[in-house]
């Protein structure tokens, strides 16, 4: 229908990983338990993101176990290590690091007494999904065995791990400094449909670029992009707590609009890793970052398609139809003023 | 309480109980029946989180008093499979990544349930639409999307029933797509949020809000709400045996209002009683005095001489100032070919992560005191209750229970210290379970933010100078504020290498609602004018966006605004990774919508007209061929 | 919170009337219940307790639909969800699934009705311009001496103001009754702050049947909702089409005015500015539910993007 306008528009983005303008820590303690099974406890995990399966994907790479049979002991002040806050973009870069400097530490002990019960170097020793060997011999038996030897020989292989991540405050004056360690970038583009009789907006595609450092769960992080993206473009266009002298008009969720499966475009995620060299794991983060360029790439796309520039959010039809009728004003006394 | 007596079939079992005529359908399932897996998320019909069926139609449980659904057969989540199973369409869910904090899960896993029920061919616009009374805020709906189209295939038998198994080893654990540990609690409803939890003698909490922005507080009186049956105890800031402050950054804000009220729904009292009803009607006895103040709701105003004072520490109503300072704008300015300038806006925002705040407290036997709730920062929250508290740090234990969502929001102490001292002062278990409407007016906002933008560049697109001006309303307390203006100004003027910038930042008290940490922590604010901006300076030079961007991008090596030497920096690939992927057209950016050929390719989704149901069983013909 | 110190369900027309004619002042009808439980809370009326709730949902009267004389019967028990899936509805009333997929979702669809819709005369109810343009009436009944008395009234009639009717005390809506409309195309329009579950900032309607020959308008139907304190039904558009050769240009000579029908106190401006195109949209979209395009118009947005 001829009144419905397209336009595509992108904006780029930047983020700091963790705590900012300050040094980040965050502590884990490991075990290889019985069974060939891990316990993983850490201050602080899950509020959704996933990172509960990124910890046990990454103590089951680090300890040769599967991922399946880690238990994530967790978010207990009296009984587990600090781990701070669920927070800044920091789950993967700080927990998963400090769970992977943990279970290196718990590896070390284990290794060294399969490395003598073999009677082999323990640097030859390999572990992967519930199997450890010696490489280039034909020695290798189950994690269930190698935790019973070394439990047999004394030894309870267990290990803890600190991770720091070193920013700096800011000058109170000029605000030099160098607030992280870590920095990601990204790119968004957005290809919108405006109805000019309404001045509704539909978001028909975003197509997101997103640093990683390192997908250590692909799918997960694509979740993130797309969650980041549609709570983006709920800013972008619809959501907008009010409130009239102190008092808010926007009670509930039938005044507060939040996007519905209505309202969502389709999501092109692409991955870019670029590895993080000051830590172990090499991951960066995306919970935060995913959020940033949507809402500036669907204002341009708007602008693209019905050069009307919204400067103020969130774009809703009233304020794009309010766009459209000045602008049609200024052309017209244009015109009049050119003939 | 007036009661009646119900007689349905839940998940295929006879049930009789008696409820009370208040009881919403909900409620009798969660509360009569610990079904907890039926979540109340807005109790206002507009989540979705409580959907269920009754005699086979999918409803919201949170709009049908419980006295209605009286001889229906009613089947919930818990219902779906048999124990220890999971039915495709959960199956589908664990295997795409659809849970993420879980809490709207189990109401999409039934309205999904009612979509394929009603139509096992659903295509892809019928499913969104069926879809369409659910909220989800954290996955953006598209892997839910896939679970639901892969679950209907599976169940038609146009793919394997394999399709609906996780992934494999392979050569190594990172990098791979691992199903989510937590899916399956998750899709079951077998997740026990805050909200879900009972203990034994565990009383309920109501706290009295504020109902004015701005005041002093003359008096309390609790004599009558105290001596209420039923009523265990009512708590005041009077209550606090230590040094009461909280906050993320500055411990400016009370437990509950210490002497002044600085926001409609900030708490000034609490009840713990039996049940909630009890401690609803406590609330009404409570007798608060007020004198009203003069209030002042914008930042501008707040800032300039002569505004009310909200915090005496605070005379000029500035929680934070950030400023950054590289180079010299006035020869940056004097230097370019272009100067524009423009004013940018951006809203409060709400978190609104469907599970609503809710916490458990008790004093265990060895007298620590346990606070259960989904914070986002147990460790600080651990710190500043203590103190609050007064006792030795180890003699306060927090438990962050799952997270329905949390977005920053959840960073804020805004509810642990009462149930802390509830707890201690009873001697008894409390919980406090936010409504909506409560979870709305009483925590934080993304900042609002204006922002005053002025950028100068060579007719090549370089960029020579910006000046960055942010003023925040930072609302009644300071919570993250401090953080945000930091992270804002850091980030303020986007990864572009610039010689000359001046940025400013300012956090603002006023007597709105206040604002706290949510996804981005300011740079969303910061990057939006940026990002306008830089499209607005492109389409004056006649530059391609990318192309404005690449030329002032920072590469490896460059300094930030800050004066931090930069390592690997990726935007360039970004940058082309967006572009390429998007198949971008190039051009100036200058309204180039009717013009450009990369529309409406691969990659979008057709525009969402609904009634796809409609179209489909009315076939290609109009009314006229049917008539 | 919405509580009460009884609950009632009765299950025949009588035993509804009898309660309702009994119950104390304060006391309020139930059907589906999604308004009233929304409405019982923090931000609107706050917790509420009513004497008794009476839930007319069981009444058997209340069920179901004739169609009889080119008229349709909806009992008030009708829910909006029926409009989508009973395919002889949908015959007779072109418009309603139109406006039904527009309406809340589908789980608010299962229990909220028509009449329901219509007695708590929001001027934002989707429901209302419908049964406008569907000349429909209304159908009480109250009790009087133990015998139930009937009366109609138009709908039109029916609405007085924003949440005001001319029900009086004692009396129940029975019915919705509406032309049958079989035969024409229909159509119904919605913007809102999104696409789903959302209060209609403007909503139209519209039902089409042309000439034999598919070149004039026969009759047409427009009304509109969310623009006034109650929703208004375009007699003076519809009168004008009537006749006229099936062209943009009479769409256009007939919606002309139209904005000046907007008497809303809020978004006022951009009201206005919508309706024009709105009722345009409304007869195109309902006239290609009819089988039969509209020529396209002859001013781009896109052409004057540029200029």
């Amino acid at each position: 229908m001829s009144s419905k306008c397209r336009g595509r528009g992108m904006a780029a983005s930047w983020y700091g990983i963790a705590r900012t303008a300050t040094i980040d820590r965050a502590g884990a303690w490991a075990e290889i338990d019985d069974g060939g099974t891990a316990k993983i406890v850490t201050g602080v995990t899950e509020i959704g993101e996933g990172i509960l399966t990124v910890l046990a994907q990454i103590a089951a790479e680090e300890l040769g176990v599967r991922p399946e049979d880690v238990t994530i002991g967790d978010n207990d002040t009296a009984r587990s290590p600090e781990a701070a806050h669920a927070g800044a973009t920091r789950q993967t870069y700080m927990i998963g690091n400090s769970v992977a400097l943990a279970c290196r530490d718990a590896r070390v002990r284990l290794d060294s007494e399969i490395a003598d019960h073999w009677g082999v170097d323990a640097g030859s020793l390999k572990a992967f999904n519930g199997e450890i060997w010696a490489e280039k011999t034909n020695l290798k038996m189950t994690m269930e065995e190698a935790v019973d030897i070394c439990k047999k020989r004394g030894v309870v292989p267990v290990g803890s791990g600190s991770f720091t991540a070193h920013g700096t405050g800011l000058d109170p004056e000029d605000g030099s400094g160098s607030p992280w360690q870590a920095y990601v970038y990204g790119c968004q583009v957005a290809e919108v449909e405006v109805d000019t009789v309404t001045g509704e907006v539909q978001v028909l595609g975003i197509w997101a670029a997103h640093d990683v450092g390192r997908a250590i769960n692909p799918r997960g992080v694509e979740g993130q992009i797309e969650g980041g993206v549609v709570q983006g473009l709920g800013q972008a266009l619809m959501e907008d707590y009010k409130l009239e002298d102190g008092h808010t008009t926007t009670h509930g969720f039938a005044k507060y609009i939040l996007p519905t499966s209505l309202d969502v475009p389709q999501i092109n995620s692409i991955l870019i890793e670029d590895p993080d060299p000051l830590s172990p794991l090499g991951a960066k983060g995306i919970g935060e970052p995913s959020l940033v360029p949507t809402a500036p790439a669907i204002m341009n796309a708007i602008y693209d398609a019905i050069g009307v520039r919204i400067t103020s959010l969130p774009a809703t039809p009233e304020k794009i139809l309010a766009g459209l009728v000045a602008k049609r004003e200024r052309q017209g006394t244009r015109r009049h003023a050119a003939e | 309480m007036p009661t009646l007596d119900m007689e349905v079939t839940v998940n295929g079992r006879d049930v009789k109980r008696r409820a009370t005529t208040q009881m919403r359908l909900l409620d009798f399932l969660r509360n009569e029946l610990n079904l907890t897996g039926t979540k109340e998320g807005c109790g206002a019909g507009e989540c979705g989180t409580c959907s269920v069926f009754v005699d086979g139609k999918l409803v919201k449980s949170c709009l049908m008093p419980a006295a209605k659904a009286n001889g229906a057969e009613i089947e919930t989540v818990e219902g779906l499979a048999k124990r220890g199973e999971l039915t495709y369409l959960q199956r589908a869910f664990h295997k795409t990544g659809a849970s993420q904090c879980g809490y709207c899960i189990p109401g999409m896993v039934m309205a999904a349930t009612g979509a394929l029920r009603e139509n096992p061919h659903a295509g892809f616009d019928e499913i969104k639409e069926r879809l369409g009374g659910n909220i989800c805020r954290c996955t953006g709906y598209s892997k839910i999307f896939e679970a639901v189209e892969l679950a209907r295939d599976a169940m038609n038998g146009s793919l394997p029933t394999t399709a609906l198994e996780g992934p494999g080893a392979g050569d190594s654990f990172i990098g791979n797509n691992v199903r989510r540990l937590d899916a399956p609690s998750k899709v079951t409803g077998a997740l026990k949020y805050a909200g879900d939890m009972v203990m034994p003698g565990m009383l309920h909490m109501q706290v009295l809000r504020s109902p004015v922005a701005y005041a002093l507080i003359k008096s309390i009186d609790i004599s009558e709400a105290e001596a209420m049956p039923g009523v265990e105890c009512v708590i005041t800031a009077d209550d606090v045996p230590g040094e009461d402050g909280f906050g993320v950054f500055v411990h400016d804000q009370p437990i509950m209002a210490r002497g002044r009220v600085r926001y409609v729904g900030e708490a000034v009292a609490a009840v713990a009683a039996e049940d909630v009803e009890t401690a609803m009607a406590a609330l009404g006895k409570i007798k608060v005095e007020y004198e009203n103040l003069p209030a002042v709701f914008d930042p501008e105003v707040a800032m300039a001489p002569g505004a009310p004072v909200l915090h005496d520490y605070a005379p000029g109503n500035i929680v934070k100032h950030i400023p950054i300072r590289k180079g010299d704008v006035e020869e940056g300015f004097a230097e370019a070919d272009l100067v524009v300038e423009e004013d940018y806006g951006t809203q409060a925002v709400e978190h609104a992560y469907l599970e609503p705040e809710a916490g458990l407290a008790y004093v265990d036997p060895d007298g620590v005191v346990t606070v259960v709730s989904p914070s986002q920062n147990i460790t600080h929250h651990r710190h500043m209750l203590a103190k609050i508290i007064d006792q030795p740090i180890n003699k306060v234990r927090f438990i962050m229970s799952p997270v329905g969502g949390g977005f920053g929001g959840k960073e804020d102490m805004i509810y642990q210290g009462m149930l802390a001292l509830a707890a201690m002062k009873s001697g008894q278990p409390v919980r406090l379970v936010f409504t909506r409407e409560e979870s709305i007016v009483s925590t934080a906002k993304r900042h609002p933010a204006r922002i005053t933008y002025k950028m100068g560049l060579k007719n090549d697109g370089r960029i020579t100078a910006v000046e960055f001006r942010m003023v925040a309303d930072g609302g009644a307390y300071g919570l993250s504020t401090e953080g945000v203006m930091r992270k804002a100004a850091i980030l303020s003027c986007g990864p572009y290498d610039i010689a000359n910038v001046k940025i400013d930042t300012y956090g603002v008290y006023t007597n709105n609602t206040p604002s706290g940490a949510f996804r981005t922590f300011g740079a969303m604010q910061a990057q939006f004018a940026t990002e306008s901006h830089l499209d607005i300076c492109a389409g004056k030079l006649g530059l391609d966006p990318f192309e404005i961007r690449r030329i002032n991008m920072m590469r490896s090596g460059a300094l930030t605004h800050t004066k931090q030497k930069l390592g690997s920096v990726s935007l360039g690939l970004a940058l082309d990774a967006a572009e390429k992927a998007s198949n971008w057209e190039s051009g100036p950016a200058d309204v180039r919508g009717s013009s450009r050929s990369d529309l409406g390719k691969a990659g979008n989704r057709e525009p969402c007209t609904l009634g796809s149901r409609i179209r489909a069983s009315d076939g290609a013909g109009g009314k006229k061929d049917v008539a | 919170m919405l509580n009460c110190d009884q609950y009632l369900m009765p299950e025949t027309l009588e035993e509804a009337l009898a309660q309702w004619a009994g119950a104390p002042e304060g006391s309020r009808l139930l059907a589906g219940g999604t308004d009233i439980l929304p409405w019982a809370r923090e931000g609107r009326a706050g917790h509420v307790h009513l004497p008794v709730i009476i839930d007319i949902s069981r009444v058997k009267e209340l069920r179901g639909y004739d169609v009889a004389d080119g008229r349709v019967r909806l009992g008030a028990n009708v829910v909006f969800q029926q409009f989508l899936t009973d395919d002889e509805l949908r015959h007779h009333l072109p418009c309603m699934p139109h406006c039904s997929i527009w309406f809340a979702d589908d789980q608010i669809r299962e229990q909220a009705t028509l009449a329901g819709n219509i007695v708590n005369a929001s001027p934002a109810a989707d429901g209302v311009p419908p049964v406008f343009a569907m000349n429909g009436t209304v159908e009480i009944a109250r009790l009087e001496g133990g015998s139930i008395v009937r009366r109609s009234v138009s709908s039109r009639d029916f609405i007085t103001g924003p949440g005001r009717t001319i029900l009086e005390a004692g009396e129940i809506v029975t019915a919705v009754t509406c032309d049958s409309m079989a035969g024409y195309g229909g159509a119904f329009e919605k913007v809102g702050q999104r696409r789903s579950l959302v209060i209609s900032v403007v909503c139209a309607v519209c039902l089409v049947k042309l000439s034999a020959d598919d070149k004039t308008f026969a009759d047409v139907r427009l009304s509109l909702g969310g623009i006034s304190p109650v929703p208004v039904r375009l007699d003076a558009a519809e009168a004008s089409l009537k006749g006229q050769p099936v062209s943009r240009e009479s769409v256009l000579a007939a919606v002309k005015t139209a904005g000046d029908l907007v008497r809303s106190r809020t978004r006022r401006e951009y009201r206005g500015e919508v309706v024009r195109g709105f009722i345009e949209r409304a007869i195109e979209d309902a006239l290609a539910d009819y089988g039969v395009a509209l020529s396209p118009p002859e001013m781009k947005e896109a052409a004057l993007a540029n200029t």
